[in-house]
């Protein structure tokens, strides 16, 4: 006999091998530290890398928080652009001969040269940072839903011009959908390297001081449990930005994990006769 | 220019060449309104690309296919067809995927989703409303595959192959439910196989199709009475007819496609 999956037991197992692979990345830091006998002013061990997080935790609220956002509102902004651009590429060919190699070009420039002419032209508010968090995350998900829309089964197209469909309506219906699981690929990759440009952008142009601000600050007063714990946060916006998105797909595409749709998925069938009819 | 009384679909020699390869050679073929006509030959010698023709999806070299007396040649969307490939979409439900006519051409409304459902209860869907495809075995996805079909609302049924990846078990129990269906709705049925038992089991008239050009090979009525009960395979009548067409397909196996003398009581197409 075959069992659906408890989700909540498959949740339990995955939170937990998280919690696991997290604590053997800090028992290896300490083992390093103990192995070599480095000081810690060259590297602080990890107890004291989270008390700088805990003893100052107001400063590093606030820190989280202003980069926290430039990475959300960038990733939006790089996300929808994402999209965008491969739906009118994909339907407009001779837009897409012309900006393939400009994405491309756009990813080779190196993003800490893109970083000071932005600052230059968008002055040191929150403009040029969320270009440039959106200008690495646009790309991978540029490619992904160009690569799905291409894949589409051909049959399926077919399928739809035997029923009559629109070409607005079999895009929406058919093509699209198809593609979700590309963009879902794009997305969580951007999740990762969004908040590398949210660091970049500070280092170039920092009016609110973020945690990049902080992390170069510390740096330059030789407060390596300061960098450390800026570091630590940092990974956590990184890893917190590629869950959430999992978490968002894991709702957004239920057909993957589920039997039946959900009520909020278009599971509601209308009420019958022949309903009523089968229950007596 | 208006129909022959009682014709559905008109096919006046259809010609069609993928490059210098001939797939249908001057195939003329008249279906009536209500008719069950199975269309049997070997693989590769032109069945899908004759319902193709008909569908609207390919442009063909020569000839005429009118439905009602109109030209449909080239125009997709005039007649319903399902393929071999169920090709449900994943992201749907089974009623969302009953239901694709309808949202493919100006959105379905509640009464869709309604006629849809009660169609579904009807034939035997009704546990599997909410269910995606993925959860569903080979024989319900192409219940649902049909469901689609029918839903879409056109007079003439193209089923390609529709059975032929369920195992022998499943594939009885679908003929069955086919022919209910065909009783009840009383749609124009084309049904293409490679089986000879289904063939006569589903059809009024067998068309046998012969490879090499693509071509029809001999026409014959089945006078089973119906409603047909599986047993009916095992009945003498069904036997003969089964042997007669064995024996068209084996002399066209063996002479290389010289049919020998022709079995008496076949009808060939002039
Ligand atoms: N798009 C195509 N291009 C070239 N040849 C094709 C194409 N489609 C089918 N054919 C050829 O036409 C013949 C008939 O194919 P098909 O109609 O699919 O046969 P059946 O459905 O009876 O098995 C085959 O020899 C096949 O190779
Ligand atoms: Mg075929």
């Amino acid at each position: 006999m075959s069992h659906e999956p408890s989700p909540l037991r498959d949740y339990a197992r995955h939170v937990g091998l998280w919690i696991v692979a997290i604590a053997l990345i800090f028992v290896a830091w300490e083992l390093v530290l103990v192995a070599t006998g480095l000081p810690a002013y060259v590297i602080p061990p990890p107890g004291k890398a989270i008390g700088v997080i805990f003893d100052n935790i107001p400063l590093m609220t606030q820190l989280t928080s202003q980069t926290l956002s430039e990475t959300f509102y960038g990733y939006i902004v790089g996300a929808v652009l994402g999209v965008v651009l491969a739906v009118i590429m994909a339907q407009v060919p001779i837009v897409h001969r012309l900006l393939y190699p400009a994405l491309i070009t756009s990813q080779a420039v190196p993003i800490v040269a893109i970083a000071a002419p932005l600052v230059i032209i968008f002055g040191f508010g929150l403009t040029p940072k969320l270009i440039i968090v959106a200008w690495i995350v646009f790309f991978p998900v540029v490619v992904n839903v160009l690569d799905g829309l291409a894949s589409v089964d051909h049959d399926q197209i077919n399928l739809a011009r035997l029923l009559g469909g629109t070409r607005l309506r079999t895009f929406m219906i058919v093509r699209l959908p198809a593609c979700i699981g590309p963009l879902f690929s794009g997305l969580k990759i951007g999740a990762c390297y969004a908040v590398t440009g949210a660091v970049i952008g500070e280092w170039t142009a920092s009016s609110h001081i973020g945690l990049g601000t902080y992390l170069l600050t510390a740096n330059a007063q030789m407060n390596t449990a300061g960098v450390y714990g800026a570091m630590l946060l940092l990974t956590a916006i990184g890893i917190g930005s590629f869950l959430f998105v999992v978490i968002v797909e894991h709702f957004a595409t239920p057909w993957r994990t589920r039997m039946t749709a959900p009520a909020y998925f278009g599971g509601n069938i209308p009420p019958h006769a022949s309903t009523q009819k089968q229950k007596v | 220019m208006s129909g022959e009384a009682g014709v559905k679909l008109a096919i006046r020699n259809l010609n069609h060449n993928f490059g210098s390869f001939r797939a249908l050679n001057d195939v003329s073929l008249d279906i009536k309104d209500g008719e069950f006509v199975c269309i049997l030959g070997a693989s590769g010698c032109g069945k899908s690309t004759l319902f193709n023709a008909v569908s609207g999806l390919l442009t063909i070299s020569a000839g005429q296919i009118l439905l009602d007396g109109k030209n449909i040649a080239g125009k997709p969307g005039q007649v319903g067809y399902m393929l071999q490939k169920d090709l449900l979409l994943p992201w749907r439900t089974v009623l969302g995927n009953i239901t694709l006519g309808a949202s493919l051409t100006r959105g379905a409304h509640k009464a869709d989703r309604e006629k849809a459902a009660e169609l579904a209860y009807h034939y035997g869907l009704g546990d599997f409303l909410r269910h995606y495809p993925r959860s569903l075995s080979g024989g319900m996805r192409q219940r649902v595959a049909l469901m689609r079909t029918i839903a879409a609302g056109r007079e003439l049924m193209l089923l390609d192959e529709p059975f032929g990846a369920l195992d022998s078990q499943t594939r009885i129990g679908m003929q069955q439910w086919l022919l209910e269906i065909w009783r009840e709705m009383k749609r124009t049925v084309m049904f293409v196989t490679h089986d000879v038992d289904e063939a006569i089991f589903l059809a009024d008239r067998v068309v046998v199709m012969l490879p090499k050009p693509g071509r029809i090979g001999w026409i014959l009525d089945i006078e089973i009475p119906r409603p047909r009960a599986m047993d009916c395979m095992t009945s003498p009548a069904f036997v003969e007819i089964k042997r007669q067409v064995m024996e068209m397909l084996y002399s066209q196996a063996t002479l290389h496609g010289v049919p020998g003398a022709q079995p008496g009581g076949l009808k060939v197409p002039a």
